[in-house]
């Protein structure tokens, strides 16, 4: 796999700006090249990457829950030949965001998008295998990482789990 | 590969109570003796550790991010370390730069011992298990004398190191790399030679270098197809030592199938990094330089961040962790980290590299990949 000459951030950002206008391109320090891409074009963005860079690896896909219904999806790439990461941000709004996934085109991104999916809520489709990943069947409330999900001792109860007994304030035979 | 003649599938459920499987299982369709379908199962480990360090505060959070990979709690903690430092723009002491990476690499081998007779003892060669594991009490005897800790040694801190070497220190890590230089040659041909470990691994798992990528594996499974991806030397820190010194990232090329890798090219490639990481600590020892260990303002600023976004990466003994992290102004806790564990991604490659093995070969395919609950349950 040596075939390709290394290309910078910066033209790679201006070949994604000429290719689909609606995307924005920031070469940042670090060899970072950030990317703000409508979420109807990620998929593009993300299958130029694949035919573009010939070692594209899929780091990771997360979600940030900024509050307000609002919330972002970031997609991490990193090329070796180009030293450059590719960091690609989705904004999403609305109660039940959903965005198109890339797990056909990143075969890695699948159990990341599954996570974010459980975890925040955010809707892959196409998406082929949403089931929980992490999460157990019982748990009660939604979204976990949501800044509205309550941590707190009180979810003992609400989710039918015993309390922590507490600590013994006099000393007893042992049984 | 798969046998048409039979035709009733059996569900076999690998772990979690199965002696290999520890905290992880995953349902294989048998077809005869061959899995034609691999579900891998997560969460027996889940503790949320990204929403726990939600709420606790610099200094704390690389606490959590060492429990994740206990066998490499020096490497597992340091991405978030890094992010930190890159926030709060702190200057790391040049020796605790050296020191940091020293312990690093120590923290490398040990795991790689681990893994050695774990790996030896999943394909049922039982003597193999514990001559590693003898030798890596050493390292845990240097860990020890450091940080009080053989495991949670929570060492890196904001701005540098908790802990001074001393004599006793270096005496001890000097030992333990002895006699793993003495040792390991003999135990590696050993195993290696041996027509069974031979037999069972070679051409089990096998993949080309670009499905690794798309799979998103790193570390020694993409090495050893030949690639020498390695953060170590195409993003090095500035505050890690790793540039001071002059070392080759070693790669494995296997002449039957070159641009591919299997169970054993990973054992080859997995020998190959604990020789380099020896290399890489025998050449760091003697520029330890004189100095203070930490920042003194370090504390002080890692109380409250400013606003930013950072990214903090380093290459694992097991392929490529990050943890980005998000801040906002003021705030003494993070708002938002995310934890990306190398073995995510391989114990998730199981789903395609499985299906056509025999139901024997699974667990060389699951060992080959050097996976660690705890980095995908987190």
């Amino acid at each position: 796999m040596s075939e390709g000459a290394p290309i910078s951030a910066a033209t790679f950002g201006r070949q994604i700006v000429n290719k689909f206008p609606g995307v924005e391109c920031i070469p940042k320090e670090d060899g970072i090249l950030e990317c703000i891409v409508p979420a109807d074009k990620i998929r593009d963005v993300v299958g130029m990457i694949d035919e573009e860079i010939h070692d594209a690896f899929p780091e990771s896909v997360f979600g940030v829950d900024l509050q307000e219904d609002k919330y972002e999806l970031i997609y991490i790439f990193w090329s070796r030949t180009n030293r450059t990461q590719y960091h690609l941000r989705v904004s999403l709004e609305g109660s039940n965001p959903e965005v198109e996934t890339v797990c056909d085109i990143f075969p890695g991104m699948e159990w990341h998008e599954r996570e974010t999916h459980e975890m925040f809520g955010i809707g892959f489709k196409g998406h082929p295998d949403l089931r929980l990943l992490l999460l157990p069947e019982e748990l009660e409330g939604k979204f976990p990482l949501r800044k509205s999900f309550v941590t707190d001792r009180a979810r003992l109860e609400e989710a039918d789990r015993t309390p922590p007994k507490p600590n013994a304030t006099e000393g007893g035979a042992s049984e | 590969m798969s046998p048409d003649i039979l035709d009733e599938t059996t569900e076999v459920w690998f772990g979690p109570q199965h002696v290999s499987a520890h905290g992880w299982a995953a349902k294989l369709t048998l077809v005869g003796d061959y899995v034609v379908e691999c579900d891998p199962n997560a969460g027996y480990f889940h503790r949320s550790a990204e929403k726990c360090l939600e709420f606790r505060n610099f200094r704390q959070g690389s606490l959590i991010m060492e429990r994740l990979c206990m066998l490499e709690a020096f490497l597992a903690e340091y991405p978030y370390i890094q992010a930190v430092e890159k926030i709060a723009e702190l200057e790391v002491p040049e020796r605790a730069k050296v020191m940091r990476t020293i312990m690093m690499e120590a923290s490398r081998i040990h795991s790689l011992q681990f893994w050695w007779g774990q790996f030896s003892a999943e394909l049922g060669l039982f003597a193999m298990l514990l001559w590693p594991w003898v030798d890596r009490e050493f390292f845990l005897d240097t860990f020890e004398e450091l940080s009080g800790s053989r495991h949670a040694v929570s060492y890196s801190t904001p701005g540098g190191v908790k802990y001074d070497f001393n004599d006793k220190v270096l005496k001890k890590l000097d030992i333990a790399l002895e006699r793993f230089e003495d040792r390991m040659p003999m135990m590696r041909d050993m195993l290696m030679g041996s027509p069974t470990f031979r037999a069972r691994t070679e051409g089990i798992g096998q993949y080309t270098l670009k499905q690794g990528l798309k799979f998103g594996l790193s570390g020694p499974p993409i090495k050893a197809c030949g690639l020498p991806m390695d953060l170590r030397k195409d993003a090095p820190d500035p505050n890690l030592a790793y540039d001071m010194i002059d070392w080759e990232v070693p790669v494995t090329e296997s002449k039957e199938h070159p641009g591919e890798s299997d169970a054993y090219d990973r054992m080859v490639q997995r020998f190959k990094e604990m020789e380099t990481s020896v290399e890489i600590i025998r050449k760091l020892l003697p520029l330890v330089p004189e100095g203070p260990i930490i920042d003194s303002k370090a504390r002080a600023k890692a109380n409250r961040l400013p606003e930013g976004e950072a990214y903090g990466r380093v290459e694992g003994t097991r392929g490529i962790s990050t943890l980005w992290l998000k801040t906002t102004d003021k705030a003494q806790t993070p708002y938002r980290a995310k934890i990306r564990g190398p073995c995510f991604n391989s114990y998730y490659s199981l789903k395609h590299l499985v299906p056509g093995a025999k139901f024997a070969d699974f667990i060389v395919v699951f060992g080959s990949l050097d996976p660690y609950p705890g980095w995908w349950d987190r």
